[in-house]
């Protein structure tokens, strides 16, 4: 039975494939508006999720196929919370760099987006160590 | 049905390109290859027509980033016609609408075109 003092919530488990983004952008799109979202709000939380879950395939398993991503969504009176946990590489608050979009477009190149999409299109990002392994945690407010 | 289908056409030299679906990591390999194609072909100026494209990560934004320079050098320019509300807010979110040209539509961006080719 679910404790009625914690958020209602739900859980995904992927296999570290980017096969399964359109699926878990799929899920976070429905989630945001069960949460109270718009369409363009969740839009751009679908984004955001992309992003977030293609790092850590990309970034903190360097492309390997046989981990895990586990996206658990919970659902706040004013907020929805999206916890991203994985196990490989970690990320600190103190390495994400948020590339400036005038520099690049004076000096296009691939790369670096992402991080930039994920700050402008959700109100809160914190990359956690949590004893188990890494999280990186968004959070959009319901206005 | 694909997460991507990407269809192709030539008019007076320009590629048109009407990608269908997502442009994520997952596709972003066939999306490129799909720009690639037009370029080792001779084919400079490109037209990615997005009246279809329900979504584009920044994934596809590099792939668009990294051959802008070499369409460039050649005479040829990336741009861009139709794009969705959210497609327009990810592309204005970055500032990209400063760096390529958008249009309406395909015949207004093949319109701007005449006597350039």
């Amino acid at each position: 039975m679910r404790n009625p003092a914690e958020p209602e919530s739900f859980r995904l488990v992927i296999p570290s494939q980017t096969r399964y983004l359109n699926l878990v952008t799929g899920m976070a799109k429905r989630a945001s508006i069960v949460a109270g979202m718009d369409d363009a709000t969740s839009a751009k939380i679908s984004i955001a999720v992309d992003e977030a879950v293609t790092n850590v395939i990309v970034h903190a398993y360097s492309g390997e196929a046989d981990h895990l991503v586990e996206i658990d969504l919970r659902f706040l009176p004013q907020a929805l919370e999206v916890h991203i946990h994985h196990t490989g590489r970690p990320i600190r608050d103190n390495e994400v760099v948020l590339p400036d979009p005038r520099e690049y477009i004076k000096h296009p190149r691939k790369g670096g987006l992402g991080l930039l999409l994920m700050s402008r299109f959700m109100d809160e990002i914190r990359y956690i160590e949590t004893g188990e392994g890494s999280e990186c945690l968004m959070i959009k407010r319901v206005v | 049905m694909a997460d991507l289908t990407i269809q192709v056409h030539e008019v007076n030299g320009v590629a048109v390109l009407r990608p269908e679906g997502f442009i994520n990591a997952h596709t972003v390999r066939q999306f490129e290859g799909a720009m690639e194609a037009q370029i080792h072909a001779g084919r400079f100026t490109l037209l990615l027509d997005c009246r279809l494209l329900n979504y584009i990560s920044s994934a596809g934004l590099g792939a668009i980033m990294g051959l802008i320079e070499t369409v460039r050098e050649n005479g040829g320019d990336i741009m861009l016609c139709s794009l969705q509300k959210n497609v327009r807010e990810i592309f204005d979110t970055l500032g990209f609408t400063e760096l390529y040209r958008v249009f309406p539509t395909e015949e207004e961006a093949l319109r701007s075109l005449n006597g350039t080719i």
